[in-house]
């Protein structure tokens, strides 16, 4: 039996009455991120580890998967549809690959509370890690499928531009927004299971109306323009593929409109979050 | 730690349940409740109301009452779990409830993770959790097992070492909810000899048991709750004897209405 130990992060509520306000609650959450680093840490070797125990190959799946998608769309795009881009192997894979970051992370956060239902009732702790521990699994996820990327670079080695060094400001742009999303998502599945299923093709339309397979100068209609110029992902997507495939630098200033939006959504995000976070023992 | 030597203090404690998101809700259900069939069912459920007492430190107090009477809801919200929906609970120092068996096992990872993991998301620190991992280890007695994925473990094991983890660390005020007997034989009467031991070391106690002479054995304090509200606190043996007076009551009164089903009206 143990003595007694001062614990550095013991929960020790005081009144469980008084709530802060919004900015409270927001200050509050991103504090939580950072005493609970250790357990959101916890959470993604775990998840890493559960995500690939069931197949032989494991983390390799990160590498092949883009591939495979890769070469359904050369086949689709090329073949079928006839269109002419050169190298256009590398052209899309510098979009799906961070899709694949995207799509795979906010897949992850929207369950990130409901699969902990047994324990969000039995323990009190601070659900924030939750989504926050699948941002950061699909992220190290990222940085391994990276690989591919380089693979993919040897063999168009005319292509690698010295713009490559800016990738992981893109990535942190594309972090702060998936970050943000992460926790309205994570939020609104403890409420409505809907949410997880919606999400599904809401993400896949998302990709199609996104510069992935094509870049914005190939569109004409209006109307697609202006869904293009609101998108999130358009200057991310245009960004990647300058320094990947195109020898020029990144979109800048549309990546800093992101980030800004990012951030205020994050905000947004968290003090939501916190606000509901209360209810998820009683609706769980 | 806490003023004037209470650890627990519990004023004009409500939990309020909205029905409406507690039913798996889906969207369909919601919007189906938003157009038309709005009076059909009640909304809101009180599960506790007008809940004010205190446990003073070395105090040991049982909560007895039938079941739905809001017993384990009352545990929750001292555990920090639920918030009051009105008043308000004061706690000075680490609470600690026995209900983890378990519950956040990770499945792919070895047991050794497991518990940090579990200590991780307790808000134990690290330090005093690479401490205590020896004695956890030794305490649920699952062997080389440790360091294989606790998806191999069978499921006593997995509520030893639940059981084990939960128990590692003496809380200031324990709270217990009738989880006196886990596994075999042999370890629900070790599981046993140690919640005794965290009964004689922790500052005060709440707990719930339909185990009544376990509550006039250990506990200098009872409240006897009934629908969400107490019916009556005060010395266990009392509270207990109104407790089965009042069962009594109530068996009696279904029996009788029951026999005036089965027997046919009175001839007028």
């Amino acid at each position: 039996m143990a003595t007694p130990s001062p614990a550095a992060d013991a929960v020790t509520p005081g009144s469980r009455a008084a709530r802060p306000g919004f900015f409270g609650l927001i200050r509050e959450g991103f504090g939580e991120l950072r005493s609970r680093g250790h357990l959101i840490r916890y959470l993604v070797a775990a998840d890493l580890r559960r995500t690939h125990a069931d197949t032989i190959i494991g983390q390799l799946w990160w590498i092949i998967d883009p591939f495979l998608q890769m070469l359904i769309y050369v086949v689709l795009v090329t073949v079928v549809f006839e269109r002419k881009v050169p190298d256009y192997p590398l052209f899309i894979f510098a979009a799906i690959l961070p899709w694949k970051w995207f799509n795979t992370t906010l897949k992850d956060a929207a369950t990130s509370v409901t699969a902990r239902n047994t324990l969000i009732r039995q323990v009190q702790f601070p659900k924030v890690v939750l989504p926050a521990a699948s941002v950061v699994a699909g992220t190290v996820s990222f940085i391994f499928g990276l690989v591919s990327l380089a693979a993919l670079l040897l063999y168009y080695h005319s292509r690698i531009s010295p713009w490559l060094v800016t990738l992981p400001l893109i990535a942190a742009v594309q972090f702060a927004f998936t970050f943000a999303l992460a926790f309205f998502v994570a939020a609104a599945n403890a409420f409505y299971r809907d949410v997880q299923n919606v999400l599904t093709h809401a993400l896949r339309l998302w990709f199609y109306l996104s510069p992935a397979l094509y870049s914005v100068d190939q569109v004409s209609s209006p109307s697609m323009q202006a869904i293009l110029r609101l998108n999130p992902f358009t200057p991310i997507f245009e960004s990647y593929r300058n320094i990947v495939w195109g020898h020029a630098p990144p979109d800048w200033a549309g990546l800093a409109v992101v980030l800004l939006v990012s951030l205020v959504l994050a905000l947004l995000g968290m003090g939501l979050f916190k606000r509901v976070e209360a209810s998820f023992a009683k609706i769980l | 730690m806490g003023t004037n030597g209470q650890a627990v203090d519990v004023h004009d404690l409500g939990i309020l349940y909205d029905l409406r998101l507690t039913r798996r809700t889906t969207l369909k259900g919601s919007l189906a409740e938003m157009f038309g069939r709005r009076q059909d069912r009640p909304t809101h459920f009180w599960a506790l109301r007008h809940i004010s007492f205190a446990v003073d430190h070395g105090e040991s107090l049982a909560i007895i009452g039938p079941n739905g009477a809001g017993k384990s809801t009352l545990l929750l919200a001292l555990a920090g779990i639920l918030e009051p929906s009105e008043g308000r609970v004061d706690v000075s120092g680490r609470v600690s409830t026995l209900l983890t068996l378990g519950a956040g096992f990770e499945m792919e990872i070895s047991g050794r993770d497991n518990i940090a993991l579990a200590a991780a998301f307790l808000g134990i620190d690290r330090r005093t959790i690479t401490d205590l991992t020896p004695s956890i280890i030794e305490f649920a007695d699952i062997g080389p097992f440790i360091d294989a994925p606790v998806r191999t473990y069978s499921t006593g094991m997995r509520a030893r070492l639940g059981f084990s983890i939960a128990t590692a660390v003496t809380p200031d005020i324990l709270l217990l909810d009738e989880v006196l007997g886990t596994g075999d034989q042999d370890f629900r009467a070790r599981s046993q000899a140690r919640i005794r031991e965290l009964i004689d070391r922790a500052k005060a106690i709440v707990l719930v048991t339909h185990d009544l002479s376990f509550v006039t054995e250990f506990c200098n304090r009872a409240i006897l709750l009934e629908k969400g509200q107490i019916m009556h606190e005060g010395d266990p043996a009392g509270t207990v004897d109104l407790y089965r007076d009042r069962v009594r009551q109530k068996k009696a009164l279904l029996e009788s209405e029951a026999r005036r089903f089965a027997s046919p009206p009175p001839a007028e």
